[in-house]
């Protein structure tokens, strides 16, 4: 029993070696600053900028729509951007599936040595600085851009397309940049995805859409949820993009709060717009989460038979 | 009980439209090449001829490498012929995709279905083909039945034993009713007690069914306890066909000989040969005549093999020393195999000699290292090889 507990003892020293100091750091470094959020975005916005101690609910009201004082009143921009930033998220997520799901089958069905050059290729433009290839995109897509001068050397149009500062140059743009956290879950599943069952499914009748859509879909269905999640959250709340390419016209939810923690200097309120923002994401993550479990337990749940073949 | 004999009444009633007599698979002439990645070419299939009869077990038996697994691909539709035909009740089905062929296979892996339930892993071929959900219910729970996993339905595959994802695979490839089974080394992931067996359940069930089941394998045992009839394939080429006791009784060639079953093979030559029968000689100079069985006939001259099986082994007393073959030797090493002793004899002009003795039998004591002894094969035992095989 002795040396049972001291078993005990020194394990539980081993593991709070091993978990303390990554605890110690995401309490203090992540929740922390989480916390302080959570409380400003119930404060008054102080003059000044800066808080007032008060309890004061309607930053969420200028969101929602019961505020009307006389500093703040509901304005309807506010849920047409995140609509908008909804959309334009939903529209990075399905682009970047639809390159890299086709992408991921060719390249895992190449000999070894090309599968790891392109996997190379594809994670080269993290050695670039982001900022960097965002001026590139702004070079290609504006009126003056390389895009535009090609198309009209060569009299395809007249007068240059207005590409930049649209929806779609914010869409191109994280696509561009998020590509790469597309393809490696993706492309995880779908090398692991065994050939003999694409081969059972035909075997058993299943002709090219039933396969893909009864085999193929569901088992590298993992795959595709993890890396539209891993893409779906950093393009929600993305800034960069939309303040390069998105320009005054398209403005994002990220840009938003931006504005109001730098110059409106409204800390509550760009606190209470992070926080709806986060709320949208777990409750997405929530339902994800809960399906899969379902599932899982639908099919645990069964009898303990025995039997011989007959 | 009921339901299976159900099953295999309505399976009769769709067999008698299709001729019974006429064999439901026919591989003519099937050829097929593969380039390897240092870019020589390798013979897979050479010129292949195959016949398998309605409710027959046949069994591809060879090394590996030998072509098997790529004949049972080649009809199932996973690999295109490069020349040939094959036949499914007298249609040419070589140009047709997989999923149209009236075939089914279970696989070496199993290949079941992770994301699906067993019973909608077995329901799977059924689903595809939009048969009516109360139908299918009926029958996987029948199949589920049948193959002992009644109850199992809802099951996920990984909480499955081997044995058990076995028997899924074999419900899911048998639920559609082929006309044709076809089972890639289904065994070989088993341990030996399972997969004896699970050998006499599918026998068995392969009997109950009355569908033909083409199983391919590298263990000759395992052909010859189970198989109706089997082919033995060798470097692409079919080597020999026939019922099991025909092959291990009268191999065609070196090569049949020497992967079905064990034996002692001698060099001979040809020195008399009339209808009455035959005369050979060894390299040690002893003589040996033999009847005429063989529908060849030998010129004198000939260079032959004598096949000699372990168990016709003899231990030479004075009586039996009227024609065969006689062997002076060592014992070099001994098995105790239970009904038997395995005993490796070596000779001064033939080298090491297999040798399998009854335990019972009276060799003066338990036979031992080192011991002189003497063996002799009686000429009814002796059979004469041609050539070393087919095509070489």
């Amino acid at each position: 029993m002795m040396v049972r507990g001291t078993l005990k003892w020194r394990q539980a020293i081993a593991l709070l070696g091993l978990l303390g100091g990554p605890t110690l750091f995401l309490g203090v470094f992540f929740l922390g600053p989480l916390v302080i959020m959570l409380i400003y975005s119930w404060l008054e916005p102080g003059l000044y900028g800066g808080v007032v101690w008060n309890f004061y609910h309607l930053n969420y009201g200028r969101i929602f729509g019961w505020a009307n004082t006389r500093y703040e009143q509901f304005d309807p921009a506010y849920l047409r951007i995140f609509a908008r930033s909804i959309w334009l998220a939903l529209c990075t997520v399905g682009l970047s599936l639809a390159i890299c799901y086709p992408a991921a089958f060719w390249i895992s069905r190449q000999p070894e040595w090309r599968k790891n050059l392109f996997i190379f290729l594809i994670t080269l433009p993290f050695f670039v600085s982001l900022i960097v290839r965002l001026f590139a995109w702004v070079l290609l897509l504006r009126p003056t851009g390389f895009i535009n001068q090609a198309l009209m050397g060569l009299g395809i149009v007249d007068q240059p397309l207005e590409m930049i500062f649209t929806g779609f140059a914010v869409v191109l743009g994280m696509v561009y940049i998020f590509i790469p956290f597309m393809f490696l879950p993706v492309y995880a599943s779908v090398e692991k995805l065994d050939m003999a069952m694409v081969e059972a499914s035909f075997d058993l009748g299943a002709g090219r859409w039933q396969t893909f859509r009864r085999v193929i879909l569901p088992m590298t269905l993992p795959g595709v949820i993890g890396g539209s999640i891993i893409v779906f959250i950093p393009s929600l709340g993305n800034f960069i993009v939309p303040s390069l390419l998105g320009g005054a016209k398209v403005m994002m939810i990220g840009n938003l709060i931006e504005q109001q923690f730098l110059s409106a200097r409204n800390w509550p309120f760009g606190a209470a717009l992070s926080m709806v923002v986060m709320a949208t994401v777990l409750v997405l993550l929530l339902v994800y989460v809960r399906q899969m479990t379902r599932e899982d337990r639908a099919v645990a749940a069964a009898p303990e038979p025995t039997g011989d073949m007959r | 009980m009921e339901a299976t004999s159900a099953m295999v009444a309505s399976r009769k009633t769709q067999e008698t439209e299709a001729d019974p007599d006429h064999p439901v698979l026919e591989i003519r002439h099937a050829k097929k090449r593969f380039a390897t990645p240092e870019g020589q070419e390798v013979v897979a299939l050479d010129d292949v001829s195959i016949t398998v009869a309605r409710n027959e077990f046949l069994t591809l038996l060879g090394p590996s490498g030998c072509g098997k697994t790529t004949l049972l691909r080649v009809v199932s539709g996973f690999e295109d012929l490069d020349g040939g035909e094959i036949l499914i009740d007298r249609q040419d089905i070589a140009r047709q995709p997989a999923y149209r062929r009236p075939v089914n296979t279970v696989f070496q892996t199993y290949a079941l279905f992770p994301h699906l339930s067993v019973a909608r892993n077995v329901a799977y071929s059924l689903e595809v083909a939009r048969v009516d959900p109360a139908e299918i219910r009926r029958r996987v729970g029948e199949m589920l039945e049948l193959v002992g996993l009644a109850g199992f339905g809802d099951r996920r595959i990984n909480q499955l034993s081997g044995g058990q994802q076995q028997r899924v695979a074999l419900a899911r490839a048998l639920v559609a009713r082929p006309k044709i089974l076809l089972l890639d080394e289904p065994l070989s992931a088993l341990d030996k007690g399972l997969r004896d067996k699970m050998q006499q359940e599918l026998k068995a069930l392969q009997h109950e069914l009355g569908i033909s089941f083409v199983f391919v394998t590298h263990d000759q045992e395992e052909a010859l306890t189970m198989s109706d009839r089997v082919a033995v394939l060798g470097h692409g080429k079919l080597q020999q066909i026939g019922r099991p006791q025909e092959l291990y009784r009268a191999p065609r060639n070196v090569f049949v000989a020497r992967f079905v079953g064990e034996s002692n093979l001698f060099p001979a030559t040809v020195t008399q040969s009339d209808p009455a029968g035959i005369a050979l000689r060894l390299s040690d100079g002893q003589e040996v005549r033999l009847p005429a069985s063989t529908g060849n006939v030998l010129m004198v001259g000939a260079k032959v093999r004598l096949m000699a099986r372990p168990e016709d082994a003899r231990p030479a007393t004075g009586k039996n020393n009227a024609g065969g073959l006689r062997f002076q030797g060592r014992i070099k090493q001994v098995f105790f195999v239970g009904a038997h002793y395995k005993i490796l004899v070596h000779t001064q002009a033939h080298g090491t000699l297999k040798a399998s003795l009854p335990a019972g039998e009276d060799l003066g004591s338990t036979p031992a290292p080192g011991q002189a002894v003497e063996l002799h094969f009686p000429p009814a035992t002796l059979h004469v090889l041609l050539d070393e095989e087919a095509g070489r």
